[in-house]
């Protein structure tokens, strides 16, 4: 339904309309089809890829409907519907995660603080939400005024969630539409949640050069008493610790964390250590080193309450999204709760995070007391493994292809190191024992190959510093600092672990600027080189050429996909407020950002990069994520990348795939690089920035493929883009394959390829 | 349906893969194809199979039949070390992406391939790519080389082990040759 009049006045109160920090523009709180157009043209270039799991439709008891070749299900949808279907379902579980955990922030934090409670990142950020900015039209100035983002999305997610019902849409283009839309308010709630959890716990901000913090199961000091809190929520944990310290006790524990609320939880405190990724999730709490676990939200194992009674820690469920069919014991008194728990050994869920951070406090020292925390022996893992008689079933089950039964069968025979590189490569996921008929606990035998070194990671630093944006907007723009690399997402990687090391040491030396989150700041940080240092501290922490930085957790995701309407915003002067479309199409054709999800596994993941997406940001996913089933490609030169010259007010054929993909699944580690490199390229690169580009890209092509990149003159527009020491050997090739100079361009846009309220003139600064 | 090797990573369906058993058989379907492509994935130079790669094999079929390549991943590199100068270097979903057309002109420029062989591409990964030309590229039949059951491939072979799927290639080698 298009907007009426009372929904106008709405919208007008509700960004506060009147005030004049920027002019109001053309899209404030926009509804599901708001920005179709702007979809539409982006799916023009960039067509959905399906590959589906299977032939069928099992949504509604009109079927199994068939949908192979033409057929139709009972309802009239066909194949490619249906797989848009799933993507928007992906897209809305990702986005309802982190937008629920904003939700329980704001409810938290307000009702501690108030609505009125102010907003203040610090002297440094003065652009503070960029994504409630650019696309509610709002200027948040305090909690109530990010509750009002979380609202705002919560909405848009029933209209999201309802089109995916029976009878409701049948197009494949308009499910990637609503996708592109509920990726997009993703980003609202993950910038909400941040900025929540940063004036509410105190996270650091505005300070770039945070401080390390400790990183790896072997940094936990399993002397102490052992608080493990799994999952993405840290708001227990800091009560817990402001518990710790109110006892005096602090220094006499361990709080330990895995996944973003580790993240999080070191940004409370750095003295926090964070064990790892989700995929080793199942490693460490099958080792016991947890006196207690504290679950809270995503990412968490629904068989924690089985494994901690394995070993003996005790389980504190924190979150109503995760209950495991415990006692709620909520209502209790504290003292009675901590007698549940250390008397009656009861696994209990609490939903009150100042109770449940003053229980997990008291109850730590009591439960941790008397408890053995012994780390499998060599001789230990033998015994375990010594029924295998390697018959490969293991191997079957495997996700990630591993050969499980040649490394047990060597454990049996007292041999560690096939043990130890399975391990580095290891998802996590357990199905291998689940499936071995002799029930070798092969994730347990790991401890004995595992190594227990210990690492470090900076601590999270939340939003990008206006400051270093004015720095590097002209030469992001310009292209001679020739990208920025995002490397976020879970850890589900195809290969060892060390990949993502060597993926951002890659582009941090040859002075991308490389950022990083979740669980992929942690794999950044498992590796050192051989002084010991690991990539932080290697590398400067600055949003500059060559740095290298750990925005956060998951929801600090909005940081890096913020810095881009940033760039747009502070370097190039062009209002955020409700002006989506021209801020998405400045990032599409200036910024050289590119995303990598190489271990993406999670359907958050899918929503941010979609909601990267629709704001022009390509994304490459590792080979797991095929199993998302869509990707947006182009054809490559064979499409037609015709824009408009927004000076000269002309439509131009480029001829130029840039960027080539908004998401695409890569093969390897070194065919992700040379796609990265790829994908920075910008339609708006000065000739200086071209070349830059270029050398990068035909370098790592040349490296790893042998010869120059066989695509290289779709990216050449004319002789001055040649990068200086390739000069003579690529004119001879551009010869070879009858390379003609290509139209250059003032102000490369799509506004004005298309129809929209958009004038062309709004894209000009 | 006989079951694929990995099968924790495929779903069944209504439509599944044909298993040639007999690699005379194999090579009598390859060999009526008009335009023949190879895929090289990235595994096929890591793969050992008793005194040689499996990209040798590969090497074999596209000399026998004169088949044009495609080498995803890293393999180009590789395939020029063998001799071969690959007709075209996408990624294996670049490459999937083009094939869907039957508009497109393949990698030689002479009109989209009739029958696309694969060999080496992770199973997962490739399986999702089969299950996009079974639903999408119905003009194209599709051959996987390597020694897993592949359900959504046209044609598949079984689930080898690798002293038999040596055989095999070997005894398809032959085939085409002959």
């Amino acid at each position: 339904m298009s907007k009426g009049k009372a929904k106008s006045e709405e919208i007008n109160e509700t960004i506060r309309s009147e005030d004049n920090w920027e002019p109001v523009g053309p899209t404030p709180m926009p509804e599901m089809s708001d920005l179709r157009r702007w979809d539409l043209r982006l799916l023009k270039t960039y067509k959905p890829f399906y590959s589906p799991f299977c032939d069928l439709c099992c949504f509604c008891t009109y079927g199994k409907c068939d949908l192979t070749g033409d057929n139709k299900g009972a309802c009239g949808i066909n194949i490619s519907g249906q797989q848009g279907r799933w993507a928007l379902m992906f897209a809305l579980m990702g986005c309802s995660a982190h937008g629920a955990h904003g939700r329980h922030l704001i409810d938290y934090l307000i009702d501690k603080y108030g609505e009125d409670y102010k907003i203040d990142l610090g002297g440094q950020v003065a652009v503070e939400a960029p994504h409630m900015r650019t696309v509610m039209g709002l200027k948040p100035e305090t909690l109530g005024d990010l509750r009002k983002g979380i609202e705002y999305v919560e909405r848009g997610i029933i209209h999201g969630v309802s089109a995916t019902h029976m009878g409701q849409e049948g197009s494949n283009i308009d499910f990637e539409s609503k996708s592109l839309h509920i990726g997009m308010l993703d980003h609202v709630a993950m910038e909400v949640a941040d900025i929540a959890q940063t004036i509410g716990f105190k996270f650091p901000t505005s300070v770039a050069e945070t401080p390390l913090a400790g990183l790896g199961w072997g940094s936990v000091d399993k002397s102490k008493p052992v608080v493990t809190c799994v999952g993405h929520n840290a708001a227990v944990a800091t009560v817990m610790i402001d518990h710790f310290m109110k006892m005096g006790t602090y220094d006499q524990v361990e709080v330990t964390g895995i996944c973003c609320t580790a993240i999080d939880n070191t940004r409370y405190s750095d003295k926090t250590k964070i064990i790892g990724p989700l995929s080793k999730q199942l490693f460490f709490l099958r080792t016991g080193i947890a006196d207690l676990i504290i679950t809270d939200e995503q990412c968490v194992r629904c068989d924690i309450p089985d494994l901690a009674r394995a070993t003996g820690s005790a389980l504190i469920a924190t979150s109503d999204k995760i209950s495991y069919g415990l006692d709620d014991v909520t209502h209790k008194e504290i003292d009675e709760i901590v007698r549940l728990i250390t008397q009656e050994g009861k696994q209990v869920l609490i939903r009150d995070v100042d109770k449940a951070g003053e229980v997990a406090a008291k109850v730590l020292p009591i439960v941790a007391k008397g408890r053995k925390k012994e780390i499998t022996t060599k001789e230990k893992a033998q015994e375990l493994a010594k029924e295998c008689k390697a018959c490969g079933l293991c191997d079957r089950v495997c996700p990630n292809l591993l050969n499980i039964s040649a490394a047990t069968s060597d454990v049996r025979d007292g041999k560690f190191e096939k043990m130890a590189d399975l391990f580095a490569k290891c998802i996590g996921c357990g199905k291998c024992e689940q499936e071995c008929p002799k029930s070798i606990p092969i994730i347990t035998t790991m401890q004995a190959a595992a190594s227990w070194d210990t690492f470090n990671i900076r601590v999270g630093r939340g939003p990008i510093h206006d400051v270093e944006i004015r720095k590097v907007g002209m030469p992001i723009v310009l292209g001679t600092i020739p990208g920025i690399i995002a490397i976020v997402g879970c850890s589900n990687y195809p290969e060892e672990i060390e990949e993502i090391a060597e993926i951002a040491e890659e582009f941090a030396k040859r002075k991308y600027i490389v950022v990083l989150s979740g669980c992929a700041a942690m794999a950044a940080g498992m590796k050192k080189d051989a002084e010991g240092k690991t990539i932080y501290e290697k590398f400067k922490p600055d949003f500059d050429a060559g740095g290298v930085l750990n925005v956060g957790s998951c929801v600090a995701n909005s940081h890096i996909t913020g810095a881009a309407m940033k760039v747009a915003n502070i370097f190039a002067k062009l209002p955020l407020r409700a002006n989506y479309e021209v801020i998405a199409d400045y990032i599409l054709n200036r910024v050289g950002a590119v995303g990598l999800a190489w271990g993406a596994y999670s359907q958050k993941a899918f929503s941010i990069g979609t909601g990267c997406n629709r704001m022009g940001i390509p994304v490459v996913l590792g080979p797991h994520s095929a199993k998302y089933r869509r990707l947006y490609l182009s054809r490559k030169e064979e499409d037609d990348w015709t824009v408009m010259d927004g000076r000269k007010k002309e439509l131009i054929n480029t001829e130029e795939p840039s960027p080539e993909h908004l998401s695409i699944v890569v093969e390897s580690k070194e065919r992700a690089i040379i796609t990265m490199a790829k994908l920075c390229i910008r339609k708006n690169d000065t000739a200086q920035g071209r070349q830059l580009k270029l050398n990068h890209y035909i370098s790592l092509y040349k490296q790893h493929m042998g010869t120059l990149p066989d695509d290289l003159q779709n990216f050449v527009r004319n002789d001055k883009d040649i990068p200086i020491v390739y000069k003579k050997e690529v004119a001879e090739y551009l010869k070879s394959v009858g390379w003609k100079p290509k139209p250059l361009l003032t102000l490369p846009t799509l506004i004005g390829t298309y129809e929209s309220n958009i004038p062309i003139d709004a894209v000009v600064r | 349906m006989s079951l694929p090797l990995h099968y924790v990573n495929v779903l069944t369906g209504l439509k599944g893969c044909r298993v040639i058993e007999d690699p005379q058989a194999l090579g009598k379907i390859i060999k009526k194809s008009e335009r023949p492509l190879l895929v090289f994935g990235p595994r096929c130079p890591d793969i050992f199979l008793n005194g040689r790669y499996a990209i040798e094999y590969g090497v074999d079929i596209v000399k026998a039949i004169g088949a044009a390549t495609c080498a995803t991943a890293c393999t180009k590199k590789k395939l020029m070390e063998y001799g071969i100068l690959p007709d075209s270097t996408y990624d294996i979903i670049e490459i999937i992406n083009h094939l869907k057309d039957p508009d497109w002109k393949g990698v030689k420029k002479q009109g989209n391939h009739d029958l696309v062989m694969f060999l080496g591409v992770r199973t997962d990964l490739g399986n999702q790519g089969l299950s996009t030309l079974k639903h999408y590229a119905p003009h194209l039949k599709t051959v996987t080389l390597c020694p897993y059951v592949y359900p959504h491939a046209t044609f598949s072979l079984a689930n080898l082990k690798a002293d038999k799927w040596k055989e095999y290639l070997e005894g398809l080698i032959q085939s085409l040759k002959s």
